[in-house]
């Protein structure tokens, strides 16, 4: 056998084991109601429930963060995360969570947020005459 | 409805749209013109000239656009949607060059800018490619002015102008009052994470990489069209080298970046823009490996053009990744989309179909041998090598692009849960490969080598690797894994093989030490980053056992974040670690970490670290910053995660004299009966009882006879010795009651006559004391990096390598 068709036998070889490591490794976009019947973790993307309060109390424990958030079709659920509050968590648009249900929580590894912030929001803040403040 | 607006400045952006406008016209009256001085063959230069003008005539309008954009972000013209956006009143002039480049507009310019500069670079020297290869350079520069045109052309708007008014891009009632600038007082700013000096060098550094692709890509298609198929190898390959340079040196740049300003804890985290980045750079690596074994052997013609002409069109694909916003929910830091998706798109397509169309219409005449190669040659085992790369590039790719084959296929496949193993499974073997072939392959020679001269000669290299692998792996620490076991040793056999050729270099030639001083670089920066990702420890372990349940406990990581109270010591792995306060800096907040060794009682290492973190008392959030105690083996890294959000300085003043009216702010007052001479203690000190002044008076209270105003002489000593007086008075008018206290705002004291016990002939003093202030804290986490030189000195000589690989290279072009 020529050498060329040896490697080139290999290369499909890797080729065809990156592509089902991707996929083993791959995990799927679910919803709290998915991950309280699967014991593997995944990602949940939904919202902060902005009406209820944020729990991180840092002199009581530094690494303790809760909150409220509502996946995709709407439920809401607690979420606990082993860690520091992310900054600028209060403004985050959109939230994807790593991690899985432990009881009634959703105990997240990894915390990943769309924050629309202030760079990139078309909001002009103006000042000016009466109103002190107008958000537009 | 035309409203006269006040206060505009109207002509540097319309200045600006106009050089826009002129350098997409001549960027295609160039590439045009180009095209037609290289198919058509006539005697005079008439198409050339032409081709030449409408290529300087781009640079000054690229030069244009550049002065007018930063003329008004200098002035903060917020009219202007990019300077509103980007920049604000605040930023220091060097923030200003960094915002110049944080939108999407400002980062295509620099890009234009260098493929400019490029461009005349090759007027000047490419002479018989002038014409082909500016063809396709300049039809690129084509697309990235189209990119900034901001036109609307049959109801689609075409790219983006950084000149648009922010009246233009905002819908606000705002803006249908004459006077609206007036009320817009100010810039959003720039983003706090990109004010580090390092963002005002590494984006250029990464564009002119990015810019510079277009050169061997260029060189490749002319040497197609033309049917020059030997010698576009030659003149590309100092110019690939500079592409690969530049790109690494500015990659490298980010990875430093993202270790001295994020506070994401490390230098490289597989992040969708980071591997960006790195995909084009790796199969222009490839490329520079087989162009070569070309040269010296005539093998691997097809892939040394393929490998050079897929890298531009990567870099394409890379920014079509990072600007088009398909990478949304996997990278935290990737632009959002400005309606380029399809002209992105465009731009690829275009490239691609002039890639494959010359690949396919010369197919049969390109010199591709028929023959094997030799196993013990070489050109083989480059050929090998940059088979591997283009494999680890491939891997990269491939799961960065699940969002665009999730765009493609409808489906929903997530990222892995935890990205960073899932890319070192695949990379730690290739680089594995990579390291050893980047070894042995010194000892080949192009053609055929005998193979027992081979083994013979790598006998001791392999020795010696085998014992400094031993020894670094016992030292490093880093025997947890075999796979770190295989990756060290393959990192010292390239070192050392390597570091052979080198000395053969220092006894004469010179020409060698280029690829080596490179191919040691690279061993380094594997080895370093080895060592540094595998066993970098979080060193600011929680062990108060504050805890949310053994549950909790159980399945996650021991708490890596402590807590710091101001002039509190806390024992952290080998220091002594203690917040010693704050100092603000502009919009900077630094906390003072002080770290001592203290070995018997005596202090054997003392210093300060600074990390910083910007409050944003508007978002009620912070943006920290780390800093890094470099010693030469590791490094101690350090950032606050969590901090008391500060009061807006005028809103916190306005609450303290609020509080001065009220007794609230105060603790409980504690009454004591004292006589002239009796001292009462306070938290900070003691309080004398000087005597009683019977004749006090009260300011604008005339006192009736039978009134009685009494005051009390004290005298208010604080542990410091500070002394200070006080008369609070006590007083009887119309048979009503009434006392003054006397406040001490230094000490937060208050002191109040309140009684007179006639019977005793005591006195009543109430001391009411401020509650103390909230003792100041901080959230810590620290990180040790061991060895974590090794990665960044590993890539500086890296780069010296590859300048050094360009010298001669150059030097070959030029005696050819």
């Amino acid at each position: 056998m020529k050498k060329s068709s040896i490697i080139g036998i290999i290369i499909i070889a890797i080729a065809i084991g990156v592509i089902i490591s991707t996929y083993a490794d791959s995990s799927t976009y679910g919803t709290f109601a998915d991950a309280q019947k699967t014991e593997d973790e995944l990602h949940v993307v939904g919202k902060l429930d902005k009406g209820k309060e944020l729990i991180y109390n840092p002199k009581h424990d530094a690494n303790y963060f809760a909150f409220y958030m509502h996946d995709n079709k709407g439920k809401e659920c607690k979420v606990v995360f082993n860690g520091t509050k992310p900054q600028d968590f209060e403004r985050s648009e959109q939230i994807v969570l790593t991690g899985k249900m432990v009881g009634e929580e959703f105990h997240a590894s990894k915390i990943l947020m769309k924050c629309p912030s202030k760079y990139n929001k078309n909001e002009v803040e103006v000042q000016g005459a009466g109103a002190s403040e107008v958000k537009i | 409805m035309d409203i006269k607006f006040e206060g505009e400045h109207l002509l540097p952006g319309s200045l600006g749209q106009f050089f826009i406008i002129l350098s997409f016209g001549s960027a295609l009256l160039a590439a045009i013109s180009y095209y037609f001085a290289s198919v058509k063959d006539l005697p005079d230069n008439s198409w050339r000239n032409l081709g030449r003008i409408a290529t300087w005539v781009n640079a000054l309008a690229v030069i244009g656009i550049g002065s007018c954009l930063f003329y008004i972000i200098y002035n903060h013209l917020f009219e202007y949607h990019y300077a509103w956006a980007h920049s604000s009143k605040s930023l220091p002039t060097h923030y200003i060059i960094s915002s110049f480049w944080e939108g999407q507009e400002g980062s295509f310019w620099l890009w234009m800018f260098w493929q400019s500069l490029l461009a005349n670079i090759l007027v000047w020297k490419a002479k018989s490619w002038e014409n082909s290869v500016l063809a396709i350079v300049m039809l690129s520069q084509v697309f990235l002015a189209s990119m900034l045109l901001g036109v609307e052309i049959v109801g689609t708007r075409i790219g983006s102008s950084p000149f648009i008014l922010l009246r233009d891009a905002i819908q606000a009632p705002i803006f249908s009052r004459p006077d609206y600038l007036s009320l817009v007082a100010d810039g959003n700013g720039l983003n706090p994470l990109l004010q580090n000096y390092w963002m005002v060098i590494h984006p250029p550094t990464l564009f002119l990489g990015f810019a510079s692709m277009i050169v061997p890509f260029a060189y490749a298609i002319a040497g197609l069209w033309e049917k020059r198929f030997k010698d576009w190898t030659a003149v590309a390959l100092p110019w690939a080298l500079f592409a690969v340079m530049i790109l690494g040196a500015g990659i490298i740049m980010g990875s430093f970046w993202a270790y001295e300003a994020l506070n994401f804890g490390g230098f490289w985290a597989w992040d969708p823009v980071e591997n960006a980045s790195i995909i084009p750079w790796l199969t222009l690596i490839a490329a520079v490996h087989v162009i070569l074994a070309y040269r010296h052997s005539g093998h691997s013609y097809f892939t040394a053009t393929f490998l050079t002409l897929i890298s531009f069109v990567l870099v394409l694909y890379a920014s079509f990744l990072t600007r088009s916003g398909i990478l949304g929910e996997t990278s935290v830091h990737s632009f959002t989309d400005l309606g380029m998706f399809g002209h992105l798109i465009a731009y690829i397509g275009v490239f691609v179909v002039l890639t494959v169309g010359f690949l396919v219409a010369r197919w049969k005449e390109m010199p591709i041998t028929k023959k094997d190669e030799e196993t013990y040659s070489r050109e083989f085992w480059l050929f090998v090598g940059a088979i591997v790369l283009a494999l680890s590039c491939g891997q990269i790719m491939y799961t960065t692009s699940g969002p665009v084959i999730n765009a493609i296929l409808g489906t929903k496949i997530a990222p892995p849960i935890d990205v960073i193993a899932h890319y070192n499974k695949w990379q730690v073997p290739f680089a594995v490969v990579i390291a050893l072939i980047s070894g042995f392959t010194q000892f080949l020679k192009y053609k055929n080598t005998d193979p027992k001269k081979f083994f013979s000669s790598i006998i001791i290299t392999l020795i010696i690797s085998i014992l400094l692998t031993a020894a670094f792996v016992f030292i490093a620490k880093v025997y947890s894994n075999l796979m770190y076991i295989v990756l060290t040793f393959a990192g010292f056999f390239s070192l050392v093989c390597n570091g052979k050729i080198l000395i053969e270099a220092f006894k004469g030639k010179w020409k060698l030490a280029g690829s080596s001083v490179a191919h040691m670089g690279f061993a380094l920066l594997v080895v370093g980053a080895l060592v540094a990702a595998a066993t970098n420890n979080v060193i600011s372990l929680n062990r108060t056992g504050v805890g949310y349940g053994e549950e909790f406990a159980k399945e996650n990581n021991p708490k890596e974040n402590i807590m710091l109270y101001e002039n509190e010591p806390v024992s952290m792995d080998k220091y002594t670690v203690t917040y010693l306060g704050d100092s603000i800096v502009g919009p900077n907040t630094f906390y003072l970490v002080n770290y001592k060794v203290i070995d018997n009682g005596k202090v054997k290492e003392n210093f300060t670290l600074y990390p910083n973190a910007q409050q944003n008392a508007k978002m009620r959030s912070i943006v920290a910053s780390p800093d890094t105690r470099h010693y030469l083996l590791n490094d101690i890294y350090t950032h606050v995660s969590s901090v008391p959000l500060q009061q807006k300085s005028n809103g916190h003043q306005q609450e303290i004299d609020e509080q001065q009216n009220s007794d609230d702010a105060y603790d409980t007052p504690s009454a004591s009966m004292v006589s002239p001479g009796d001292t009462v203690k306070y938290r900070n000190g003691y309080i004398l009882v000087k005597g009683v002044n019977r004749n006090a008076k009260i300011e604008k209270i005339e006192l009736a006879p039978g009134d009685l105003a009494i005051g009390l002489d004290l005298e208010v000593h604080n542990n410091s010795g500070k002394v200070y007086s006080a008369q609070p008075l006590y007083l009887i008018k119309g048979g009503n009651v009434f006392d003054f206290g006397k406040a001490i705002d230094e000490e937060g004291l208050k002191l109040r006559f309140s009684k007179i016990d006639p019977q005793q002939g005591k006195l009543e003093l109430t001391v009411l004391q401020k509650k103390p202030a909230e003792k100041k804290w901080i959230v810590m986490k620290a990180i040790k990096f061991p060895y974590i030189n090794l990665y960044w000195g590993g890539s500086i000589i890296m780069v010296i390598g590859f300048l050094l690989s360009i010298f001669r290279r150059n030097k070959e072009v030029k005696t050819a």
